[in-house]
């Protein structure tokens, strides 16, 4: 959907009597469209058969080095959504004590369109629901009890524009899809096996991904088959050992415990009374080994296909690939312009060049925060998954979450996963139930011995990352191959 | 009930479904919401969104649909175009193998008993200056951040089943600051919350801080080796773990699909400790009341646990049909949870003077369930967590890590407070959506397993 040439022109005269009035810097991000369908299938029954469109613009101030915010729905009321955005940063700078900056950038243009061949929007919901059912289908076991079949699709056009003359256009569109079977254990517990939509990074993200039977469908019955051995298992002992993460539960790791604690707005102390701190510090970067030297993680890494591949981030910066991890050593950050400009001034040297293009919103109706791109551990040498599990004396094979709780200052964590398989000198021997491993990031990432090559690596995609006050959910990637650690604390102390 | 344009329309909109058979319900969702962010002492980040959702569900046989849009209701042609693209996709539909509960809105209701406009209106600079006071007066050597959410929320709920209608109006509030220390890093918190502007003290604030500030200045981290303590869990940790209790164990959804803890028992059975009180009351002050579901059935005094035995499940609508029973006003909305007080001192360090060591845990970080069927959850100790001995405090505890069952913790409990607290639990996910919980300062509960902890806070 298009912006009409009166709107643009509204925004952009809006812009000039708001930086008039003594703004600094000013954007606003007008979505035509903001359109999600969410399908559900629970037992077979359509529990959830719901559209949800949004439109409207959200205008951002940057007055006497602070931030106001201002959103509506109704774009008859532009004007006074400025003047709102303007007076709430002229109250906020009346306390300012470290004064925010954009460190200043020429205006530029530019169009993004996530690459898909049909619009999700367009095929008709029987379709959809043919398609779902159908997996459903081949979910269904006598002995299965639950079963969950899951798709939501999403489509933004956003229009930005700021007070440097850059205007970017952009066209998203997201596919996610979740199907799960559970079963009671021998001793009445229940016990599930899941299998997330994810992609190669490659190709195309409309409904073709979700029909591309390697990517989603032909799971099913993998996933029933080791539940069926996951129902008949003995639970993980405590202990400690190896832990091999698959890409299903490896993207977590990574999720929680390298991306939230690297961005710039968490390490500088502004999540800290809500999604907490980060135990990085701006003297870290360049100095702490955060991982083994297998340990490479990127930002963005030019992934094709991935809901963290947006084109322009909501300050229309375009999005970069960059390290943040190099060989174990920390170097980088995601970031937005006003959050490096205050590292560094606060910091008294320049710790990061440029704006890692990671200042993002959830809706027009939320003011963009730093957020997760893709983040992403590169393929390493350490061959096949078979190639890593010959080379482990003692340990699990873990896959899929059912829980994840990480320190307030992401330092420490405690996951559990749906499967194991133990791995007794170089061999894969049985299935366990009711795996959890727990550690400490830095002393983890220091025990990773082992990274797939690149046949073991795919992106997972996130679709509901939390963060921010008020609350923004956000769509991520994380391209991840199979990794190895060693000496980790599992299964639970009697 | 005030007349309402809005209203009016989507109210002829719903008679004219009425009359051509279709079965929808119709809910508008207001809210004014503001929101200020403090960080490094300084606001960063200063919101206003007065956004407007109508929410329509069609039940057609057995076949669903719903569609929410975003925007002001402006005409009824708007609302007859949301309601025509449910009915579309309603029609389109596989349907269920259980009939769907309509929604019958059981009787007029037009709530604002915890409404205040001074707080709707609340001048952004008010806050700022707040938090000002709080900074000059604790001290501005250390770094501040928080965030305060004020705000209203309007619902407006009918259906094609009858003529009434369900309306509320509200406000809350949801204040929090943390103070760290630049070098030692240690956290402190101070809360408020409540549907009044007046639930808000600042000079409350700085007193709670300047009661903290010593034990942390004067004393160096400690850190707990795993094992069984006997542990104080705060209002706000409290409400944390008996929320993620409900969630798993007292929701008719799963209970009936054996996933909780509660799955093996029965309506009658001992699930926690005899000293154990739970009701869904919303009539207590001390939550964001609301006073009818989305379902449109009048909520009421709903117990769940009754010294420690298993009365009754919440059931949604969808639950209910899926599994032949009665809903019992649990769909959608929040529900309004309260522990009941016990009979220990409201003073912490007094009530535990003769228990030795106990470590008091005032919050949690990021609770979840790593086993629902066993009950088992785990989380961390965040914000003003301490080592009191005899009654005195120690010192401020590490980043400590609970790996415990609801049955344990709920079990084991010693002591308990007999004063209550609010307890803010609202998320403004998408829509702003006030809920709160009614505690007791404080439990003390004996054996609770401590299995990780950090050497930082």
């Amino acid at each position: 959907m298009s912006l009409s040439a009166d709107l643009k022109k509204q925004i952009l005269q809006n812009i000039d009597r708001v930086v008039s009035a003594g703004a600094e810097y000013t954007d606003a991000r007008f979505y035509t469209n903001d359109d999600s369908e969410t399908l559900f299938l629970y037992d077979g029954n359509l529990e959830a058969n719901d559209t949800n469109f949004e439109s409207g613009l959200g205008v951002r101030v940057l007055y006497g080095g602070a931030w106001g915010f201002a959103a509506t729905s109704d774009a008859k009321m532009m004007n006074a959504c400025f003047d709102q955005a303007l007076q709430n940063a002229i109250t906020a700078a009346k306390l300012v004590r470290v004064p925010l900056h954009m460190a200043k950038k020429p205006g530029h243009t530019g169009h993004f369109a996530s690459p898909l061949k049909q619009d999700p929007f367009t095929v008709p919901l029987k379709e959809k629901l043919d398609f779902l059912s159908a997996i459903d289908a081949r979910l269904k076991e006598d002995w299965i009890c639950k079963r969950y079949v899951y798709a939501e699709f999403q489509k933004k056009n956003i229009f930005f524009f700021n007070s440097e003359g850059t205007q970017v256009e952009r066209n998203l569109s997201n596919v996610f899809a979740k199907m799960m079977v559970m079963a009671l254990d021998t001793d009445g517990q229940m016990q599930r096996r899941s299998q997330e939509l994810f992609t190669t990074g490659k190709g195309t993200r409309g409904y073709e991904m979700l029909t591309q039977p390697e990517l989603f469908s032909t799971h099913a019955e993998r996933i029933k088959d080791e539940l069926s051995q996951l129902i008949k298992a003995d639970a993980l002992e405590y202990g400690k050992r190896s832990v091999i993460l698959l890409p299903g539960q490896g993207f977590l790791q990574v999720h929680e415990t390298i991306g939230h604690p690297l961005e710039l707005d968490r390490i500088l102390g502004y999540e800290l009374s809500y999604a907490g701190g980060s135990f990085v510090d701006l003297d870290s970067f360049g100095k702490l080994r955060y991982g083994s030297d297998k340990l490479s993680v990127s930002a963005f890494g030019s992934i094709e296909n991935s809901p963290g591949s947006y084109g322009f981030d909501d300050e229309g910066t375009p999005e970069r690939d960059y390290l943040l991890i190099d060989k174990g050593l920390l170097v980088n950050a995601l970031s937005s312009r006003p959050m490096i400009d205050e590292a560094n001034q606060k910091a008294g040297r320049t710790v990061f060049s440029e704006s890692g293009g990671a200042a993002r919103a959830t809706a027009f109706y939320r003011a963009p925060i730093d957020r997760m791109t893709n983040v992403n551990i590169l393929p390493g040498n350490d061959g096949t998954l078979a190639d890593i599990i010959a080379s482990t004396k003692d340990g699990v094979v873990l896959d899929n979450p059912v829980s994840w709780s990480i320190g307030s200052n992401r330092e420490h964590f405690h996951f559990s996963t749906e499967i194991a398989w133990e791995v007794k000198d170089g061999k894969k021997t049985r299935i366990l139930r009711n795996p959890s491993y727990q550690g400490h990031t830095v002393e983890f990432y220091n025990s990773l011995s082992a990274v797939g090559d690149a046949s073991t690596w795919c992106v997972y995609q996130v679709d509901n990352c939390g963060k921010g006050e008020p609350n923004q959910i956000m769509q991520l990637g994380h391209g991840i191959p199979v990794v190895r650690f060693d000496n980790v604390i599992t299964g639970e102390r009697k | 009930m005030q007349k309402n344009k809005a209203h009016e329309m989507i109210c002829a909109v719903r008679a004219r479904a009425a009359a051509r058979g279709i079965n929808a319900s119709f809910s508008l969702h207001r809210e004014m919401s503001h929101l200020m962010r403090i960080g490094n002492n300084s606001v960063s980040l200063n919101t206003s969104e007065n956004l407007t959702r109508l929410d329509i569900e069609v039940i057609n046989g057995r076949r669903t649909g719903s569609h929410t849009q975003m925007g002001d209701v402006t005409s009824e042609e708007y609302v007859e175009k949301a309601l025509q693209i449910a009915v579309d996709k309603a029609e389109v539909a596989s349907p269920k193998d259980y009939q769907p509960i309509s929604v019958v809105v059981e009787a007029t209701v037009a709530e604002n008993a915890q409404y205040d406009q001074s707080l709707e209106h609340l001048d952004p600079a008010f806050k700022a200056d707040a938090y000002q006071q709080i900074i000059d007066n604790v001290g501005a050597a250390y770094n501040f951040s928080g965030s305060w959410s004020s705000g209203s929320v309007e619902l407006f709920l009918v259906s094609t089943a009858n003529d009434m209608t369900m309306h509320h109006l509200a406000t809350d509030q949801d204040f929090n600051v943390v103070l760290k220390h630049p070098q030692k890093k240690w956290e402190l918190r101070q809360c408020k919350s409540g549907w009044r502007l007046e639930h808000f003290d600042v000079d409350d604030v700085i007193e709670g801080f300047r009661q903290l500030l010593p034990t942390y200045e004067d004393h160096a981290g400690f850190k707990l080796e795993p094992g069984e303590y006997t542990v104080v869990l705060g209002s706000s940790a409290l409400a944390e773990v008996l929320m993620m209790a409900c969630y798993t164990g007292l929701f008719g959804r799963s209970y009936e699909e054996k996933q909780g803890w509660t799955s093996k028992n029965k309506m009658g059975d001992q699930v926690l400790g005899t000293n154990i009180n739970l009701v869904d009351d919303p009539a207590e002050d001390k939550t964001f009341r609301f006073g009818f579901d989305m379902a449109g059935k009048v909520r009421g005094n709903f117990p769940l646990v009754k010294d420690g035995v298993m009365m009754n499940l919440m059931y949604d609508t969808m639950t209910a049909a899926k599994y032949g029973r009665q809903p019992t006003g649990h769909t959608g909305g929040s529900p309004s949870i309260v522990m009941k007080p016990g009979s220990a001192s409201p003073d912490l360090l007094e009530a535990v003077k003769g228990m030795g060591r106990v470590i008091y845990i005032p919050a949690l970080h990021y609770l979840n369930i790593p086993n629902p069927s066993q009950g088992v959850f785990t989380g961390s100790s965040r914000f003003n967590a301490v080592l009191v001995e005899n009654g005195k405090v120690v010192s401020p505890i590490f980043s400590s890590r609970i790996t415990d069952s609801f049955q344990n913790v709920f079990g084991n409990v010693r002591l308990i407070s007999s004063e209550a607290e609010s307890v803010n639990l609202s998320n403004t996910y998408g829509r702003r959506a006030p809920e709160a919980a009614s505690m007791p300062s404080y439990i003390v509960a004996d054996k609770v397993k401590i299995t990780d902890s950090a050497d930082s806070f």
